[in-house]
C-alpha cells in the first residue's frame, strides 16, 4: 500500500472520536476504590473504637499516610495517558517516605525491645498483605484498562504509578479494619503491600499499555 | 511554527468532528515531516522499510489521536507519538535510534522536496490482514472506492464495511505495535 493510498483508508475512517477524558478516568478510579473497601469495611466491619483510636497520632497517620500519596499519585498515573507527558516529579515521594521513617524510628525508640515485633505474626502478615493486593486488584484493572485507550510512552512506569495509587488508596480504607496501630508494622507490611501492588501495575502496564 | 500549529490542530478538531477531507490534508502535511525524520535517523534500514515506518507512525496517530487534549498545543503530542513510534519502530528492525527533539524542528522547518518515496508501495501491514479485511482495505485506500461502493460489491452493509475497515485498521495498528517498554 502507498503511503497515500494508507492517509485515504485512514481518511475514510475518520469517524467522530471522542477525546480522552483523564478526569473521569479518575473519577472512576475513586469510585471503584470507594466501592471496593466499602463492602469489604461493610463485610468484615471496622475495628471498634475507631472514633477513640483515631484520636492517637501513630493511628490517624496509618490510614492519612497512604490517603495523602493516593492523592499525589493518582493525578500522576493519570498524566501518564498523553503521550507528551513525562517523568513525575518523584522527589515529592520523599516526604512521605520520610515520614513513614520518622514513625518507624519514634516506634522502635519509644517501644520496649520485647513489644516493638510483637505483632509480627505469619498470620496477621498474610492478612494485611494479602487483603491490600487482593482488594487492589480489581480497581486497578479497571484503571488500566481505562489507560489502555490513552497512549503512554512508558507502559511500565504508567502501570506502576497506578498500581502505586491504587495500593495506597485500598491500604488507607484498609486501614479502617486493622488493629495494628504498632508503626514498625505497618510501615514495613503495608509499605510491602503497596510496593507489590505497584509491580503488579508495572508488569502488567508493560503488557497491557504498549501501543 | 506558530502558524503550522493553528493551522494543523484547526484540521485535526475537524477531522475528529468527522471531517474526512480535512483528516486526509491533516495526514497529507504530516507526511512529508515523518518521512524526513525517518529518512534522517533511519539511514540504515533502506528507503522502504522506512517507508514502512512512516505509515505505522501515520497509523498510531490515526488510532490515538483522541489521546490530543485539544486545549493543548498539538504539535508537542505530535512530536511525542512520532518519537514512541519511531523509536519503537526501528528497536523492532534491530536497530537504535537517537531522536532529539530538534529533529522534528528540523524537519518541521526544512522545505519538503518532491520524492519518489511517496510512490512507493509498502504491502508490510496490508499483506498480513485477513482475506476480506485486506479487500475492503485495498478496495477503498487503492481503488478510492466509497464504503458504500464496496458495501454494494460485497453484499454488506455501509455501516458494516465501515466497521470493518475500522477493525482492519485497528489490526494494523497492533500488528506494528512495540514490544516492552
Amino acid at each position: 500500500m502507498k503511503t497515500d493510498d494508507l492517509i485515504g483508508l485512514l481518511a475514510a475512517d475518520s469517524v467522530p472520536s471522542a477525546p480522552l477524558h483523564p478526569a473521569r478516568i479518575g473519577a472512576m478510579t475513586v469510585a471503584a476504590i470507594v466501592a471496593v473497601a466499602g463492602l469489604f469495611l461493610a463485610l468484615a466491619g471496622m475495628r471498634e473504637g475507631l472514633a477513640v483510636v483515631m484520636q492517637r497520632p501513630e493511628v490517624v497517620a496509618k490510614t492519612l499516610l497512604p490517603l495523602i500519596l493516593f492523592v499525589l499519585v493518582l493525578p500522576w498515573a493519570l498524566r501518564q495517558v498523553r503521550p507528551e507527558a513525562g517523568a513525575p516529579h518523584w522527589g515529592l515521594l520523599l516526604l512521605p517516605l520520610a515520614v513513614a521513617v520518622g514513625l518507624f524510628a519514634w516506634a522502635f525508640a519509644t517501644l520496649p525491645p520485647e513489644q516493638r515485633f510483637a505483632e509480627m505474626m505469619v498470620s496477621a502478615i498474610t492478612e494485611c498483605l494479602g487483603l491490600i493486593v487482593l482488594l487492589s486488584l480489581l480497581p486497578l484493572g479497571l484503571l488500566l484498562s481505562r489507560m489502555r485507550q490513552g497512549a503512554s510512552v512508558a507502559p511500565m512506569r504508567a502501570g506502576a504509578l497506578a498500581g502505586l495509587a491504587v495500593g495506597c488508596g485500598i491500604a488507607a480504607g484498609y486501614s479502617l479494619f486493622c488493629t495494628k496501630d504498632n508503626p514498625i508494622f505497618y510501615v514495613i507490611w503495608y509499605g510491602v503491600a503497596v510496593l507489590l501492588v505497584t509491580g503488579i501495575g508495572a508488569l502488567a502496564g508493560r503488557r497491557l499499555l504498549r501501543w | 511554527m506558530t502558524t503550522r500549529e493553528a493551522e494543523w490542530s484547526a484540521l485535526l478538531i475537524a477531522a475528529m468532528e468527522g471531517d474526512g477531507r480535512a483528516y486526509a490534508r491533516f495526514l497529507g502535511l504530516v507526511t512529508p515531516v515523518l518521512r524526513g525524520i525517518v529518512r534522517a535517523r533511519g539511514r540504515v534500514l533502506g528507503p522502504e522499510a522506512q517507508e514502512d515506518v512512516v505509515q505505522e507512525v501515520l497509523i498510531a496517530i490515526h488510532t490515538k489521536r483522541h489521546t490530543w487534549d485539544q486545549s493543548a498545543p498539538l504539535l508537542p503530542w505530535l512530536y511525542a507519538v512520532t518519537r514512541h513510534k519511531v523509536v519503537d519502530a526501528f528497536r523492532r528492525r534491530g536497530g537504535a535510534v537517537h531522536l532529539p527533539i530538534e529533529d522534528f524542528a528540523d524537519a518541521l522547518e526544512a522545505q519538503v522536496e518532491g520524492d519518489g518515496m511517496a510512490a512507493r508501495d509498502s504491502a508490510a501491514l496490508i499483506g498480513r490482514l485477513d482475506a476480506r479485511s485486506a479487500d475492503i482495505v485495498r478496495a477503498v485506500s487503492l481503488d478510492g472506492q466509497s464504503t458504500a461502493e464496496v458495501g454494494a460489491r460485497l453484499s454488506m452493509s455501509e455501516g458494516a464495511v465501515r466497521v470493518a475497515l475500522h477493525r482492519a485498521i485497528r489490526r494494523m495498528a497492533e500488528m506494528a505495535k512495540g514490544r516492552d517498554g
